[in-house]
């Protein structure tokens, strides 16, 4: 009876110390499987992306560009990596427009069409104005933006957020 | 419904039976504190393979990757340092409780007839303990790992006839490159574990069915009558055992900051290598037998240990356990042991007293915390090496060696005409010139400045003052710097050296800003400006170097000293502090100040 009772206080403590142990260990584990929800792990580097001078860009017709920019890949970092590429219009009062190259349907990558001055995605014959809105086709909206400034007569875009 | 899903599974699988049947292990004689080590040994192998995993999960086996991976994981995850301290300093103690499993063994006798087999895979086990530690110390490709595998492989080379093909099939080539370390990391995370399961499963096996050794002198009637079930008798003190070993290692985690980093492997230089403790037996071995010898300390003595842990079984044949039957062998095998604790020791002692070596563990901190700094900034894909190529310090560090050492003595390096300027500008180097500048250190006996006489810590104080002047002065102390203020502007200092007003000329140093970026930028192009020595200046004027030149000269001048960081890497409307688990200790973190 007494070594009845003593063999189930050992196994009352054998579950709880062994509770603490397996705890103690999993904890950091778990802390570090996790850190992909707790950090950013590959992102670019620069908010606002160069994108040229300002009087590179016709004025009225909108002009393609590549967006170079560097890239941190967790440990890694590439410099001057092609990102993706951008339309940007340069209007009349010198404001600017930048097109996400994309269309808003499937995302097929759209082109200007020179002699129509329109914007034509070839997937579904999606047609957008110079401002990027729908005129026909299946597109439920009009082209993505992106936040851009001109800063020393440098064309600036924010690759990371579309508007 | 639990109580029905439990039967469901127990009906098709038959669990609880199966646990019950390894749980249920009569241990004869009773259930004791000496048999804890095997248990021990089987806990520590499931911890390092579950550390191993997550790390696994982190790390990237390549030459260019493998340091900068194993950077990351140490300083930019949460828990990483921890994680892989524990894996670390776990092989240290897989090491140490299988030398003490092994030797209680052959205390106990308990190799012999009918236990020679759970000795000879116990004998592999270790040897394959030895394989883990040997391939996991190249993994982060960092100069200690690097260099010490080295040594290994090379010792590989020399076995007779086939060294020079095991090496290679090692090396994955001529060359350390991508396939030593592919190879490594094969050896380390598939191989030597899937053999050490396999025969650790062989090791239990044998021991399930020959049951424990008891201490020699149990009688037979308590091995007959005494017995106490596996669960919960023995695993209750195999689970204290268990907990302690695991709170040690964390706590040894916390009292190093995790295992080391060093910078990354750099194939060019000339580092002095050191094995892993458990292995320095070994090296130091290899010392005392040199030229056409070698092959005595790297193959023979080894492999006749080995030869005799294998036989032992078969030629102790003697039925008695006690010791005092088993003299020979006890002294065999305590003089080999005595023999690897003196190598060891020796090993240590020679370390800590050669110059050279502490030289080196000193530089490699240095260069490690270096390395990180400029990790921060992101790892070019040509490797972990390449931070370096536009490190300005180490650009500085070559201008240094060119233009100034031939006067300016660093440590041990350099010539003595100007001052030395080991630590230069840190509080301990200003305050040794106030006490005397006329001191070999400094300006020796064309010093034309007095001595200050006051006790040292009013010129710690003085020193504090004058540094506080230009930005980066770590730790710095208002309550010094009050009363530096103090001595410097109402004592005699002021009667020669202007201060406050960056363009005043007297007949000794403005002393405003005292070695600041800017300070010393004009002072190293134009030191003979009557605002610096003037007419009594002897140091050439160096307006030659360009402003790049220059930066990185100050930076490298301005990392000699220890109190003080460079105001460009200085981050600002920051506070800096540590957050337990989220980053290593061995970093500071910078968090952004809301106000």
């Amino acid at each position: 009876m007494v070594e009845n009772n003593r063999r189930k206080f050992l196994k009352v403590v054998s579950h709880s110390l062994g509770g603490v142990l397996a705890a103690g260990i999993a904890a950091p584990l778990v802390g570090l499987g996790i850190h992909p929800w707790l950090k950013e792990t590959v992102y670019g580097t620069e908010e606002f992306i160069n994108l040229g001078k300002l009087e590179d860009f016709p004025v009225g017709i909108p002009k393609k560009m590549n967006v170079t920019s560097s890239k941190m890949d967790a440990w890694n970092v590439f410099e001057g990596l092609v990102m993706g590429s951008v339309w940007v219009l340069r209007k009349e009062d010198d404001s600017l427009k930048v097109f996400s190259v994309n269309c808003p349907h499937l995302g097929c990558g759209i082109n200007w069409g020179e002699d129509e001055k329109q914007f034509l995605c070839p997937c579904h014959e999606g047609v957008f104005d110079i401002n990027g809105k729908v005129l026909s086709g299946p597109a439920p909206r009009s082209l993505y933006s992106y936040e851009t400034k001109i800063e020393n007569d440098n064309v600036l875009v924010n690759y990371k957020k579309l508007i | 419904m639990a109580n029905k899903l439990g039967e469901w599974i127990e009906d098709r699988t038959g669990l609880s039976k199966l646990l019950k049947a390894a749980l249920d292990e009569p241990v004869h004689g009773g259930a004791k504190w000496s048999y804890i080590f095997g248990s021990g040994l089987v806990f520590l192998f499931v911890l390092q393979a579950v550390t191993g995993i997550f790390m696994a999960s982190y790390y990237s086996p390549s030459s260019t990757a493998a340091w900068g991976s194993v950077y990351y994981l140490q300083y930019k995850t949460s828990f990483g340092w921890f994680v892989r301290g524990v894996h670390h300093y776990g092989s240290s103690a897989m090491m140490i409780v299988a030398m003490v499993h092994m030797f209680q063994v052959f205390i106990f006798g308990a190799y012999k007839k009918p236990r020679e087999l759970n000795w000879i895979s116990g004998v592999i086990l270790l040897l394959f303990l030895a394989g883990f530690g040997l391939t996991g110390y190249l993994l982060p490709w960092d100069q200690k790992g690097y260099w010490a595998t080295q040594v290994a492989t090379n010792i590989m080379g020399t076995v007779p006839v086939i060294g020079k093909y095991i090496k290679i099939l090692h090396l994955g080539g001529a060359d350390y490159g991508n396939f030593t370390i592919t190879r490594f990391y094969t050896l380390h995370v598939f191989l030597l574990p899937i053999s050490l399961v396999f025969f650790l499963f062989i090791h239990i096996a044998l021991f399930r069915k020959h049951g424990v050794t008891p201490y020699w002198k149990m009688r037979e009637e308590v091995l007959r009558d005494r017995i106490d079930p596996f669960w919960p008798d023995q695993i209750f003190k195999d689970i204290v055992f268990a907990l302690g070993m695991y709170a040690v290692i964390a706590g040894v985690v916390f009292w190093t900051r995790g295992a080391e980093l060093q910078s990354p492997a750099d194939p060019a230089s000339n580092y002095l290598a050191r094995p892993e403790w458990y292995f320095l037996f070994l090296f130091e071995l290899l010392k005392y037998c040199q030229g056409k010898y070698l092959i005595v300390g790297t193959v023979i003595i080894p492999a006749l240990a080995l030869i005799f842990l294998f036989v032992l079984p078969f030629i102790d044949r003697n039925t008695s356990r006690y010791p005092s039957k088993r003299i020979p062998y006890f002294g065999a095998v305590f003089s080999g042991l005595t023999g690897a604790v003196v190598l060891t020791v020796l090993a240590m002692h020679h370390d800590s007293k050669d110059i050279h070596i502490i030289h080196q563990r000193e530089e490699a901190e240095k260069q490690a915390a270096r390395a990180v700094k400029l990790a921060e900034k992101g790892i070019p894909p040509t490797g972990g090496l390449s931070i370096f190529l536009h490190d300005p310090i180490a650009l500085g560090e070559k201008i240094f060696k060119e233009s100034c050492i031939g006067c300016h003595k660093v440590g041990a390096e350099g010539g003595d005409n100007g001052p030395d300027f080991t630590n230069f500008g840190s509080r301990e180097w200003i305050a040794g010139l106030l006490k005397n500048p006329k001191d070999a250190k400094y300006f020796k006996e064309t010093g034309a400045m007095p001595p200050i006489k006051l006790p040292d810590e009013s010129l710690m104080d003085m020193a504090e003052f004058l540094l506080s002047q230009s930005a980066g002065l770590i730790h710095q102390n208002a309550e010094r710097v009050e009363r530096g203020k103090e001595l410097v502007l109402k004592g005699n200092c002021v009667v020669c050296h202007p201060i406050g007003n960056k363009d005043l000329k007297k007949i000794a140093p403005n002393l405003t800003e005292y070695l600041s970026e800017t300070w010393l930028k004009e002072f190293i192009r134009n030191p003979g400006d009557p605002k610096f020595y003037g007419t009594r200046n002897k140091m050439p004027a160096f307006d030659k170097l360009t402003g790049n030149q220059l930066d990185a000269l100050i930076q490298y001048i301005i990392s000699l000293s220890k109190d003080r960081t460079l105001v460009s890497e200085k981050q600002e409307k920051g506070k800096r502090g540590y957050v337990f688990g989220l980053t290593s200790p061995r970093t500071m973190i910078t968090f952004q100040d809301k106000s």
